[in-house]
């Protein structure tokens, strides 16, 4: 017979450690979407929903979401929940706020993308007058897909469905209905969250919108949530979040959208570079959206997720065992009364 | 001198039987009868003897059902204990036999069944006297303790045993330089195939089908392909490396084992009734020796054919009716002597050392283990089939690092 | 609503994973972004009166044909053949087509004085059927009626008195048919044209022949040359059948045939989750598909088997028609076509199936590896019109446990030919030199023509049926089959759809294009 020897890493049944383990996993559980037969399908995004069912997806109807009643209550779980939230976890500090003072609605907001934070982030740093007035574009295969999904985003942060992979005349034409009834629009033209931390080429939607209806884009920056809550993470950190806020770009009489989309990337790449500097470095930049500061080195994925530059607002690293030595104490509590071993 | 030996002890022989039908031939280890101990070496009974040191000796069947406990207890009269084990032996001569051309030395193969003359008996049985040394009527009695073989005698020693054996000089066949050890170990098995393919009956365009194709089945393939001349060779073997080596040794469909009837059956063109086929093959080799392997065998051989015992049988519960009523000939074959196949008979080892030699049979040789490592060399060789293994033998040359540079992966552990 | 046609979706982001076939079960698989998935039409509305229909149809026959009624006069020999247990699959609900159609014929038939009546089960070679087989395909009455006399016969392709030589084709094909067909003053084909390559003339050409006949389409160069054996005017297969057919006509058998098209309905409605689209199943279509997953890895692999067997189609009648054969199987066709033909725009490089418990040959039996090969290789990769779904050199995946087991009754020489046969070669071409061996071996003959066995050749059949795909292909995978097995077949062993899809790109380059085959229920590509 071999003697087993127990592994260390594995928790000692019935200690802290493992009922900790233990509630990890049944949150996992239940955060984590059952897959499909033990969950409804979802449903292809090129078959044609039909009539008889309320659609999800790009073709979802958020009209009730913007009725007075139901902004009432956003508006109240928005101040009093979310905003101390916000300020709790991230502490954002804002750079350029009082630029968001001089904004005449409705405008587009466009932001990078790095976390789910980033839509309470900056919902809660808008003036009052701006945060009640914004919907946010929200990708249709991700947020709209479930019919419980569907409706807690677009009732609790007034979310609207856009298609994010390809060109959707409806889901265009809805959020240009919005901006002219007089709604602010949040979008992150990156199409997505970052998967290394550095930026992605914009999509045209954005411009897009700014051009047909003649309204301005404000460039918005955010530092700091990824390390709070990045792509697949399944628990949130405390941390520092900086928000850099640009002057709004007008859309040039002739412009084109695919012009603007090059402003607006360029105008979000000056913020990133002065969130890391200061606004006169950043400002001298002549490509900022080219710089290996904003952009990244071109390389391997791993090598650019491993060039992220520490983040001076980052949290503490966890705690670990070697710095706290009871930590390694694994007697119950009230047997710890001596030293430990 | 360090050997392993076999001692007459009933608990112990009852012991390793419950143990080895619980865990599996060759593990009965150390319950078992078999030990290694300090054992001296032989002295030759007579001037005419010489001392053999091994190197290579074979771990054979039979010798599995000795220390497994399962071997016959007809044989108990024919053994005497204690004895080393190991008939299947490639040594060196270190002392010549009186009146011998051969000189210390030279490299031999054991010629192991100990007739009469070994025995002095004078006049020798009918059988010894022409030389037909495997039907010796004698093997238990005569100058030296009784003794089917060197092997099975405790006056001779036996291959597993850096001591040495001691042998007669008409036990010695001396080996061609050009032979390797382990084609010399597989010469005295097969010795054993040329003759079960000698006494049966001829097989000249038949079908013919062999079951089971260990290293005897193996070899039977190989004597039938080069001494006889089957029509069709057909043969049933469990394991897929079995079916590839028999396939070049000379089968021409090698399939599992209990798809042997089927193939049989298509081979001959007959139809089946009862469980038994209306054809069948001329001839068929049980190279398995187990009631289950007669019964399979009585089931394909045609009527009137013969059903050769290759394989050493135990006591064993088979319906003899389809015998009776196919008229079919349940034939045994033992060991060796003196082959009738072409031209003036010859002795069997000297047909078998030119076959081994032929077929490169050196090549069955899976694994080869120290003395020490008797268990895991035992149970290597119970589960030879199972563990991708045909031949597993004993390697006593000194403490030279094994001339098989990596026997087998699975094997020591 | 009406019925929805076939469909090709483009597997996205939100499409959910695909339902796969596999054996007696399922495995729900997701594939690649960019994949495209065909599914089969949504069975068509049956005909309203089904009697009245097939009333009908004997009354005004297509073709030069005189009404059925007008054919029989007393006095005369009458033989009903019919499609044997291969068809439908799975059975059908009781009552079968075959059920309806013969009980009207025996009605004209009894009105008009005819004492001499036969019926003859077109097995060709075919295992037997076995009683309940017959009472399932004809009705008790019609068995009892006609079994106890010795009147309702199987067709013996071995029965040297039982087969008469009508002559050679033009291109030299012996033609050999059943004796009691052939010396009919009429003989009525029923048929159940399930597939496209079911009846016209190669129902009796081919259902009443003998091996000397079967030969010389049954073989690996006219079936390299059926492009595919479901496209009457691009096989060769259908081409011998025609020519044989049109010598028997020639001969002076007059055949009266009836042809009868099924709906695409072809699992009852506890499964119905099998005949929907993924993305519509229903909470109760998820449930009975986890209870129906959970019930199936509990049972042993023999009851499982059973279990499955057991399904009965609700196929309903969407067409029938009688008279001329080849006037009857045109239109035939344009209603198998309507059903189950989907448009499909271009190849691709890696087609994907999964391949169900049941193929026309082990109807209560078991599918040994061979009729695996066959189901995948041979019928369902020949469901296409124009070109194949897979482009010349790609991968065919395939998903099934391919157990290494053979119903030892129905399948004798099958065994034989996986372990002798197919262990020496894998190519049709090659396996021609044992045919002979199998087709003429005592045994098999006596198990064919006694027991309820396939013939000996018929392995081979099996064999030639996968010639077209296996010289198409660039490589066949199993996934989840037993790797000894499927790697005798000469195909490749994968655990995982991910794993084959890894393998078929070393065959076909990087990031392969993908279709999947969602069948059954059947449908045929029309791939543009």
């Amino acid at each position: 017979m071999s003697t087993r020897t127990p592994d260390p890493r594995r928790a000692l049944p019935g200690s802290p450690a493992a009922a900790r383990a233990l509630l990890g996993r049944a949150k996992n559980t239940l955060r984590r979407d059952l897959p499909f037969p033990w969950s409804p399908p979802t449903w292809p995004t090129s078959v044609p929903a039909p009539r008889d069912r309320p659609a999800l997806g790009a073709a979802y109807e958020t009209d009730w979401a913007r009725r007075y009643p139901v902004r009432l209550v956003r508006a109240v779980l928005l101040d009093n929940v979310l905003r101390p939230a916000v300020h709790l976890l991230a502490a954002p500090e804002v750079r350029g706020g009082e630029l968001l003072a001089l904004l005449d609605p409705p405008v587009v907001f466009v932001a990078n993308h790095a976390s789910h934070l980033d839509t309470p982030v900056l919902l809660s740093l808008l003036p009052p007058r701006l945060r009640h007035h914004t919907v946010v574009a929200a990708a249709a295969d991700h947020f709209f897909d479930r019919r419980w999904k569907a409706h807690l985003w677009a009732g609790l942060l007034s979310a609207v469905p856009v298609e994010r992979h390809r060109v959707n005349r409806r889901s265009a034409e809805v959020a240009l209905g919005l901006i002219e009834d007089g709604w602010n629009l949040l979008i992150y033209p990156e199409g997505g969250r970052t998967p290394d931390g550095w930026p992605q080429p914009h999509r045209g939607g954005a411009a897009y919108l700014a051009v047909r209806s003649g309204r301005p884009v404000v460039p918005l920056h955010l530092r700091g949530t990824d390390r709070m809550l990045p792509r697949g993470a399944d628990r949130l950190r405390r941390g520092r979040v900086t928000v850099t806020v640009g002057q709004p770009l007008h859309p040039e009489p002739g412009e084109d959208a695919r012009a603007l989309a090059a402003r607006i990337e360029r105008a979000v790449a000056r913020l990133a570079a002065e969130s890391r500097s200061d606004w006169w470095a950043a400002r001298r930049l002549p490509e900022p959206e080219r710089t290996e500061l904003v952009a990244g080195p071109e390389a391997a994925p791993w090598r650019r997720a491993w060039a992220r530059p520490p983040d001076p607002a980052a949290p503490r690293p966890p705690r670990t065992e070697d710095e706290l030595p009871w930590l390694r104490d694994r007697r119950a509590p009230w047997r710890r009364r001596g030293a430990a071993p | 001198m360090s050997g392993l030996v076999v001692e007459r002890s009933l608990p112990r022989f009852a012991a390793a039987r419950a143990w080895s039908s619980l865990r599996g031939s060759g593990r009965a280890g150390e319950v078992g009868p078999l030990r290694l101990a300090d054992v001296p070496t032989p002295s030759p009974p007579g001037p005419d003897w010489a001392l053999v040191r091994p190197r290579l000796a074979g771990i054979c069947g039979s010798d599995l059902a000795t220390v497994d406990g399962r071997s016959s207890r007809y044989f108990e009269d024919l053994v005497s204990f204690p004895f080393v084990p190991g008939h299947e032996v490639v040594g060196i001569l270190e002392t010549a036999p009186a009146g011998s051309a051969l000189a210390p030395g030279t490299r031999v193969v054991v010629e192991p069944v100990i007739g009469c003359l070994p025995r002095g008996l004078e006049p020798p049985c009918p059988a010894c006297a022409e030389r037909d040394v495997g039907a010796c009527q004698h093997v238990a009695f005569g100058r030296i303790a009784p003794g089917l073989q060197i092997g099975y005698c405790r006056d001779t020693g036996g291959g597993w045993s850096t001591a040495g054996l001691v042998a007669h000089a008409s036990q010695l066949h001396p080996v061609p330089e050009t032979m390797d050890d382990e084609t010399a170990v597989l010469v005295e098995p097969t010795a054993c195939a040329v003759h079960a393919v000698a006494q049966a009956p001829a097989t000249s365009g038949e079908v013919v089908a062999v079951l089971g194709a260990g290293t005897l089945g193996l070899l039977v393939v190989a004597a039938l392909r080069h001494l006889a001349d089957p029509g069709t060779l057909l043969v049933g073997a469990r394991y897929p490396h079995q079916r590839r080596l028999a396939s070049e040794l000379g089968a021409d469909l090698a399939v599992p084992e209990d798809q042997l009837p089927r193939s049989v059956r298509r081979a001959t063109g007959s139809l089946a009734a009862a469980g038994a086929l209306s054809g069948g093959a001329a001839v068929v080799f049980d190279c398995v020796g187990s009631a289950a392997s007669l019964r399979a065998a009585l089931g394909m051989v045609r009527p009137r054919g013969t059903v050769v015992l290759v394989g050493m049988p135990g006591p064993a519960t088979v319906d003899l009716a389809p015998l009776w009523h196919r008229q079919v000939v349940l034939q045994g074959v033992y060991a060796y002597g003196l082959e009738h196949l072409q031209g003036e008979p010859r002795r069997t080892f000297e047909v078998a050392l030119e076959l081994a030699a032929r077929c490169r049979l050196g090549r069955l040789v899976s694994a080869a283990y120290p003395l020490e490592r008797f268990e895991a060399a035992l149970a290597h060789a119970g589960q030879a089939g199972r563990r991708g293994a045909v031949k597993v033998v004993f390697d006593l040359r000194s403490r030279r690092p094994s001339s098989r540079p990596a026997p087998d992966p699975g094997a020591p552990r | 609503m009406s019925p929805r046609p076939g469909y090709v979706l483009d597997v996205d982001r939100s499409t959910p994973p695909v339902l796969f076939w596999h054996g007696e079960g399922f495995r729900l698989e997701r594939l690649p972004e960019g994949s495209r998935v065909i599914y089969p039409p949504e069975p068509l509305p049956p005909l309203p009166d089904p009697i009245g229909a097939i009333r009908r149809a004997l009354e005004e026959p297509l073709g030069d044909s005189q009404p059925l009624r007008s054919l029989l006069r007393p006095g005369m020999r009458l033989t009903i053949c019919f499609d044997d247990v291969s068809l439908p699959l799975p059975p059908m609900r009781r009552p079968d087509v075959r059920q309806l159609v013969i009980e009207q014929v025996l009605d004209l038939a009894a009105e008009a004085g005819v004492d001499d009546v036969c019926l003859i089960a077109a097995l060709a070679l075919h295992r037997r059927m076995t009683e309940a087989e017959l009472r399932h395909a004809l009705g008790d009455r019609v068995y009892d009626a006609f079994a106890p006399q010795g009147l309702l016969l199987q067709h013996d392709a071995e029965d040297p008195d039982g087969l008469v030589h009508l002559g050679r084709t033009d291109l030299g094909e012996d033609v050999e048919i059943s004796k009691r067909a052939a010396t009919s003053d009429l003989v009525v084909y029923v048929n159940i044209n399930l597939v496209p390559m079911d009846g016209g003339h190669k129902s009796v050409a081919t259902g009443l022949a003998s091996y000397r006949s079967l030969r010389h389409h049954h073989n690996a160069r006219t079936l390299r040359h059926s492009r595919s054996f479901m496209d009457k005017d691009h096989s060769e297969l259908h081409s011998s059948n025609w020519r044989m057919g049109r010598l028997i006509a020639a001969c002076g058998v007059r055949i009266f045939q009836i042809e009868t098209t099924l709906n695409n309905d072809a699992f009852p409605a506890q499964l119905r989750f099998l005949q929907r689209r993924e993305w519509e199943w229903t909470a109760q279509d998820r449930a009975t598909y986890l209870a129906t997953q959970a019930a199936l890895r509990r049972l042993p692999d023999g009851l499982r088997r059973s279990v499955f067997h057991q399904v009965t189609a609700p196929y309903r009648l969407t067409s029938v028609q009688a008279g001329e054969v080849e006037a009857v199987h045109d239109e035939t066709l344009r209603h198998v076509y309507a059903q189950q033909l989907v448009e499909v725009e271009g190849q691709s490089d890696v087609l994907t199936m999964g391949l169900p418990y049941i193929c026309p040959y082990n109807v209560n039996s078991i599918m040994n590896p061979i009729l695996v090969a066959c189901l995948g290789l041979g019928y369902l990769f020949n469901m296409y019109r124009g070109r194949p779904l897979v482009r010349e050199g790609g991968v065919l995946i395939l998903s099934h446990p391919t157990p290494r087991s053979f119903h030892p009754a129905h399948h004798p020489s099958y065994i034989d030919f996986f372990e002798e046969v197919l262990a020496e070669t894998t190519d049709p071409g090659e396996i021609g030199k044992y045919e002979e061996a199998y087709a003429t071996d005592p045994w098999y003959v006596h198990l064919y023509r006694t027991g309820n066995a396939y013939h000996g050749v018929h392995p081979f059949y099996m064999w030639y049926w996968c010639a077209h795909a296996l010289e198409h292909l660039g490589g066949v995978i199993v996934v989840g089959g037993d790797p000894a097995a499927v790697r005798r077949l000469g195909f490749k062993p994968a655990s995982t759809l991910a794993d084959a899809l890894e393998m078929a790109a070393d065959v076909v380059g990087p990031s392969p294009s993908v279709t999947h085959l969602h069948a059954p229920p059947l449908l045929m590509a029309d791939v543009r």
